[in-house]
């Protein structure tokens, strides 16, 4: 916990800068682009909650789509009302379709704008509480916990679809107005947007960032690698595992809402399996025991994938497939392992050697004498 | 009286479908603990084998079913030597990677021969009906449960009355006391999936009458194969059988009292609670490590 | 006062019967030696006491309070800490990290949230250098050897600051000489806190019981100081007629 720390706050205040100063240069600052790279930093920030649960608690979540498509869903049904205003009775265009008679009562209360934004975060996280608390309290762990993910999402996935009068079915939610913040009308296209995406970003992973690094932190790393063990020293598991488990869902609902006003629209493939495992395998290639690395992963493969499908077509998606096989190969820790042993490396060779050979001498005198002290006890 | 016997027969024909499609799976995780999440695509490549001889060489899919069986295994097999055998240390690993393949399978599939849906036709002498006590029942949804009952009889007997298969069971219980008692596990292994990968080609084979042949088809058919192994318990083909009825029989009395997105949200609901309260599933290989 | 108490207390693994109505009472400040041959049930018990194993039936007190049903991190809360046979630290956490998982008066998430150092002073300090790791304090526990991962689980438990600590093999391992300071610091931690051994190594044994307790099958089979134990022709009879390669 003490180590390293000064390392980290340079590497974060490196991506910082990328985030805030050199991703709007490369855009040009043009609108266009600039929605693009928002996209990918949310992207970014999706896999950000994976490696959270999965890099420090080891609990790997197949459905962290769920909770970034609630989130997507919760923005999109406010701003869905908000475009409804001029219809009859404030419903959305979908519902007179399929008959329904009045607004049904659980899209009364997203008319709010401070109710809608308290909700893509709270509802995720209990969500994720209650199913984290029941796979959690009876021990499960590893594939079980990826199949139980796994399944709840695409059950979800099922009704959304099927419940057409109430959530637009297949065709999700589609024509939604603008986002109002404190008189502020949202321009997805603008800076200011662009900025509002990357803050909510860097604030997400400063605060996660400040969890991890904190002894909740480490006793997650504890129970990474022995639940058992942990226990033994009087923590309770299963309430951190939900801790770590929540707080992933409550950043992937963030994700999510900002999606969801990027595109433009909510659709059920945002809780897909294969998006979901798109985030996972983003986080995998980044680095999954860092959130900052595993955000960069994101961010780098969209982006990669928006340069390069351009030159490859189709072909992009063969290359993307083989990509991952080779990272989950050669680099099991992801490009931020790569970076970590190079560190490692550099660090023995320009400064530990003289110290390792001082502290080898110093070993050898300290055994002898603790020992004899001892003995005198 | 006889819509209730419909339901049970329908019931069956998907339980048959499930159990091809999960045995080979059960088989690669139960004996490697590999999740292979490619294993779907196995599935799509033997039915766009099974497409191909059809259209090109007129061959029917049951005569053809030897050259898709080798075709699936041979495949397994250049998968398991490339990639697979290097994750054996890192079971959770092997989900991504094996994701990975899917895509490249599933990419490489739809370069080569388009996403239209490709149509393949059942043999002529299983056209037609068997009427009984009322219920329609056709030929060919019969032969697939006889032929998935022959699959689990030939695999049981692979496992448990051939050398290949005391062998196996060694490597499963402790493969380091086997390597010393001279039986190379790393062959075992590559045996053991080239066969899974066999099985899930012919699954995929047989199924084409049935549904339309695309190159995404693997991603679905995977989600449900994985459900059937994990509630029937590791390393269990009986568990994987009895697994396969239960989800097979819940599919079809669900869908009919319901609907059938309703009866796969329950059932997807129950296998969580399942696996919640039973993670060792139904039939759990008491030997097991 | 007890500081433990074993009431009837019996497991059943399907057809065997690995603790029989075992009855244990460990006074305040003691240490017991728990002796037996192979499979006579002492790392059950252990494992009952600390709530890795769920007893079939029987109670288990600590001082007054009923711990049979608690889940193992309230037992450890309570006040039971655990040594395992084999040493089980965090591998790829270092000294200092592992001695902070170990220091959890604490163990709540909202507490282990503002925590963000620790302080390598006071307490810590001390413990290090009783177990000879102030040299290691950042190196990753699996690059320790054999005996300093059984300092530094030793180490764990000392943060922990347990009232009952049940030790598992803790020599086993370990030097003629590291043996000896593991008895010394025994002798001193003996009387503030409770401890139960479970040890093979009889010059260690005699070095530092008070009451020693001999099981066979599960059961208990003879109880008393370490003179009158080897006298006990019950002990011997046990020791002759099973495994005779036992090095008890």
């Amino acid at each position: 916990m003490n180590k390293g720390f000064a390392i980290d706050c340079i590497g974060y205040a490196l991506f910082a800068v990328f985030v805030v100063l050199i991703i709007p240069w490369l855009a040009n600052y043009s609108g266009y682009d600039l929605n693009v790279y928002a996209r990918y930093l949310v992207l970014g920030m999706a896999a950000a909650a994976v490696a959270l649960s999965w890099g420090t608690a080891g609990i790997l979540n197949l459905g962290q789509a769920l909770t970034f498509g609630i989130g997507s869903y919760i923005m999109a049904m406010h701003l869905k009302l908000k475009a409804s205003e001029a219809q009859a009775g404030g419903m959305p265009d979908f519902m007179g379709w399929t008959n329904m008679e009045e607004l049904p009562w659980f899209w009364e209360p997203f008319q709010s704008v401070s109710f809608t934004l308290a909700a893509g975060i709270l509802i995720p996280v209990a969500i994720a509480s209650l199913i984290g608390g029941f796979m959690f309290r009876g021990r499960i762990t590893g594939v079980f916990v990826a199949i139980i993910t796994l399944s709840l999402m695409l059950a979800v996935q099922l009704w959304i679809i099927s419940e057409q009068r109430f959530t637009g079915g297949q065709n999700g939610l589609t024509g939604l107005a603008a986002l109002e913040l404190f008189g502020w009308s949202v321009d997805v296209y603008g800076l200011a947007f662009y900025y509002m995406v990357a803050g909510c970003l860097l604030v997400v992973l400063t605060l996660a960032l400040l969890f991890l690094r904190s002894k909740a932190g480490l006793v997650l790393r504890a129970i990474r690698a022995d639940p058992e063990r942990t226990r033994f020293f009087g923590y309770d598991v299963s309430t951190y595992e939900v801790v770590a488990f929540a707080t992933s869902a409550g950043i992937a609902g963030i994700a999510g809402m900002l999606y969801a006003m990027i595109l433009g629209f909510a659709s059920p493939t945002y809780m897909g399996l294969s998006l979901s495992l798109a985030f996972v395998i983003w986080a995998a290639v980044g680095g999954r025991e860092s959130i900052v690395a595993a955000t960069l992963g994101g961010i780098g493969v969209n982006m990669a994938e928006g340069r390069l499908s351009d030159l490859f077509f189709d072909q992009w998606t063969l290359i993307l497939g083989v990509i991952f096989i080779v990272v989950v190969l050669f680099l099991p820790r992801g490009l931020f392992g790569l970076v970590m042993d190079l560190r490692i490396k550099l660090e023995s060779h320009f400064m530990a050697n003289p110290i390792s050979r001082m502290n080898t001498s110093l070993d050898k005198h300290r055994s002898e004498t603790t020992a004899s002290q001892r003995e005198g006890k | 009286m006889h819509s209730w016997l419909n339901e049970i027969f329908i019931g069956l024909s998907l339980t048959s479908i499930l159990l091809m499609v999960a045995l080979g799976l059960a088989i690669i995780y139960g004996t490697m603990g590999v999740i292979n999440l490619a294993h779907g695509q196995f599935v799509m490549i033997g039915a766009y084998v099974a497409w191909f001889l059809q259209s090109q060489f007129g061959i029917g899919i049951i005569v053809g079913l030897p050259l898709i069986f080798i075709a699936g295994a041979l495949l397994g097999l250049a998968v398991e030597r490339t990639i697979i055998q290097r994750l054996y240390t890192r079971p959770l690993d092997t989900i991504l990677a094996t994701w990975g393949i899917g895509i490249v399978l599933e990419q490489l599939v739809r370069g080569l021969f388009g996403s239209d849906s490709r149509y393949v036709a059942r043999p002529e002498f299983l056209d037609g009906n068997l009427i009984l006590a009322g219920v329609h029942m056709s030929y060919y949804r019969l032969f697939i449960i006889g032929f998935a009952l022959l699959t689990l009889a030939v695999t049981w007997f692979l496992l448990f009355r051939t050398e290949f298969g005391t062998k196996l069971r060694a490597v499963i219980q402790n493969k380091e006391i086997s390597e010393c008692y001279g039986v190379s596990a790393n062959r075992v292994y590559a045996v053991t999936f080239a066969y899974g990968a066999g099985l899930a080609a012919i699954a995929g084979a047989l199924i084409t009458p049935m549904v339309s042949v695309t190159p995404t088809m693997g991603t679905g058919v995977v989600v449900d194969a994985f459900l059937v192994v994990i509630v029937g318990g590791v390393g269990s083909i009986v568990g994987t059988a009895a697994a396969a009825l239960m989800i097979g029989e819940a599919t079809a009395w669900l869908s009919y009292l319901l609907s059938e997105t309703t009866a796969r949200i329950l059932i997807l609901l129950g296998v969580i609670v399942l696996i919640r309260f039973r993670p060792q599933g139904l039939f759990p290989d008491k030997v097991r490590r | 006062m007890a500081a433990l108490t074993l009431e009837k207390l019996t497991v059943k693994f399907g057809g065997l019967v690995a603790v029989n109505e075992l009855d244990l009472h460990i006074s305040d400040g003691e240490l017991r030696c728990l002796l037996g041959p192979n499979g006579a049930g002492k790392s059950t018990t252990l494992d009952l006491i600390c709530g890795k194993t769920l007893p079939t039936s029987g109670r288990i007190l600590l001082g007054d309070q009923d711990i049979t049903h608690l889940p193992e991190f309230k037992r450890a809360r309570a006040g039971v800490g655990r040594k395992f046979q084999t040493p089980t630290v965090f591998k790829e956490l270092s000294v200092i990290e592992n001695l902070e998982i170990g220091r959890s008066a604490f163990p709540g998430v909202f507490s282990t949230m503002r925590v963000f150092r620790t302080p390598i002073r006071g307490q810590i300090r001390e413990v290090l250098s009783l177990v000879g790791l102030d040299y290691e304090i950042y190196t990753k526990a699996e690059n320790l050897s054999h005996g300093q991962t059984q300092w530094l689980e030793i180490a764990m438990l000392l943060m922990q600051d347990c009232h009952v600590i049940l030790m598992d093999e803790p020599t086993a391992g370990m030097t003629a000489q590291e043996t000896k300071q593991t008895a010394s610091l025994f002798r001193e931690l003996q009387g503030e806190h409770t401890m139960i051994v479970v040890e093979h190594d009889m010059a260690f044994v005699r070095d530092i019981a008070d009451i020693v307790t001999v099981m066979d099958g599960g059961s208990l089979l003879a109880e008393g100081s370490i003179a009158e134990i080897e006298t006990n022709a019950a002990v011997r009879e046990a020791y002759l007629t099973d495994t005779g390669d036992d090095d008890a």
